[in-house]
């Protein structure tokens, strides 16, 4: 079998432009997920129920419909409310940020309720507030546990950012289909975009490792 | 400096304080005994609103707790707590965990709360442990700077909640002297245990709890000597 080193080569700027989108959507992802979710997730946590339902609603919204629904109601409806000409790899972000806001906030949750409760009374019991507990005790703690659930959520955000592909965001699995397209060949575009998901996303996993090592060491 | 007056308090539909008295004097130790599910626990964690209440009122230091303009912080500010299970903060060596109230709350500058808390850790006798995480300190040395925790805030009040409970019987001793030396130096305390010796020696009042009552109370050796109450006989035949 001759494997056609020449197409990856004139494909290889597409990719790299591919990849440089990619990595964008995908921090946006994370950065914009890990906002709104600690927001969605303290929301989740009220005492008051009426203050938890709209919270508890996007998170339902979110994990129980499909991404690549969202991505597709978010670029040809939402969008369009705001821009003339919605931009694929804006509505992709968007997309990836809301959907992973949810699961982000459901991992907060988590890692807080994680921590033994003696620790907050202990907290509240030297004067301190709510918010300087949390900040100071609470989690401290509750971040070092979130560490492994974040670095599966945002490996899944990296390879879900493929999803862009349907509503044409330039990332790296668009370009591999152009190039499968062009050619009619699999394995050259297809393994190539592997690759570099691979790359991706075991970059991610070992910096995860890091600071799961870091921050056990107390 | 603490009253109590007719204090409920339910846990959904189980009521665990029926209508709580209590009167707490200044530098008074009131040791408060009792079975397993009198109530005694949530009656002390109601002092410092760990545990709101139902009905009743609290007043400590002429501050009513349940006041709609009392701040409840500064409440706390002033009543220290010591938990069976020590609750220190496993990510901060013993220095921070002793300091960091006092820095946060009072906002001492950390030179004036690290001298404080190596002055309570030398008075616990764990001046060598101050660098020490948590995990690496036995019960009874984590409840030692529990105690040291609760007191680098100068409270004027000390509350513990059945503080060595969780000990094996070797480190209780330690514990029940760094006690008995707070109370030699005069501090208000309210204590939850099941050590009738420390309360007989220690005590200058016992409460005697059972079924969300206070069914007796006096002077140590009244109660444990000339207990008047049946229930209060049945629970000292076992527990003495």
């Amino acid at each position: 079998m001759d494997f056609r080193f020449d197409i990856i080569a004139e494909y290889a700027p597409y990719f790299f432009q591919g990849l440089l989108a990619t990595i964008g959507v995908s921090l946006a992802g994370i950065i914009f997920g890990l906002i709104l979710g600690l927001f969605i997730g303290l929301g989740r946590m009220s005492s008051k129920w009426i203050v938890r339902l709209p919270f508890s609603w996007y998170i339902n919204f979110f994990r129980g419909t499909p991404l690549v629904v969202q991505i597709l109601l978010v670029h040809f409806g939402v969008m369009p409310l705001f821009f003339a000409q919605p931009n694929g790899l804006v509505s992709l972000a968007v997309s990836l940020s809301l959907n992973s806001a949810a699961y982000v906030a459901e991992i907060f949750r988590a890692g807080i309720q994680s921590i033994d409760k003696g620790q907050m009374e202990a907290a509240r019991s030297l004067g301190m507030t709510h918010a300087q507990a949390m900040r100071y005790i609470i989690l401290p703690q509750a971040l070092k546990r979130m560490i492994p659930p974040f670095a599966n959520e945002f490996i899944v955000l990296i390879k879900d950012s493929s999803l862009g592909m349907v509503i044409a965001a330039p990332e790296i699995m668009y370009w591999g289909k152009a190039a499968a397209g062009e050619y009619y060949r699999v394995w050259e575009p297809y393994l190539t975009v592997a690759f570099i998901y691979l790359l991706l996303t075991l970059s991610l996993s070992k910096l995860s490792h890091y600071l799961e090592r870091k921050y056990s060491t107390q | 400096m603490i009253d109590v007056r007719q204090l409920k308090k339910s846990f959904g539909s189980l009521q665990v304080l029926k209508g709580i008295d209590a009167h707490i004097r200044e530098g008074e130790v009131v040791v408060v005994i009792g079975p397993s599910g009198s109530g005694k626990s949530t009656f002390l964690r109601c002092l410092n609103l760990l545990e709101d209440f139902d009905e009743g009122e609290i007043i400590i230091d002429g501050i009513n707790l349940k006041a709609k303009d009392t701040n409840l912080n500064k409440v706390r500010e002033e009543v220290g707590m010591v938990f069976q299970r020590f609750n220190l903060f496993p990510h901060m060596t013993v220095l921070n965990n002793i300091t960091l109230a006092p820095m946060k709350v009072r906002k001492w500058p950390r030179e004036k709360a690290e001298a404080k808390a190596m002055e309570l850790l030398a008075k616990v006798g764990l001046k060598d442990k101050a660098h020490a995480y948590p995990d690496s300190l036995s019960g009874g040395q984590a409840q030692r700077v529990a105690i040291a925790r609760a007191l680098a805030m100068e409270p004027k009040i000390m509350l513990f909640d059945e503080p060595t409970s969780a000990l094996d019987p070797e480190m209780v001793g330690e514990v029940l002297s760094v006690m008995k030396q707070l109370a030699n130096e005069g501090m208000t305390m309210v204590v939850v245990t099941h050590e009738m010796g420390f309360a007989r020696e220690v005590g200058d009042r016992v409460l005697f709890m059972d079924g969300g009552y206070i069914i007796e109370e006096g002077k140590p050796e009244d109660l444990f000597d000339r207990p008047q109450h049946e229930r209060t006989k049945a629970f000292l035949s076992k527990v003495l």
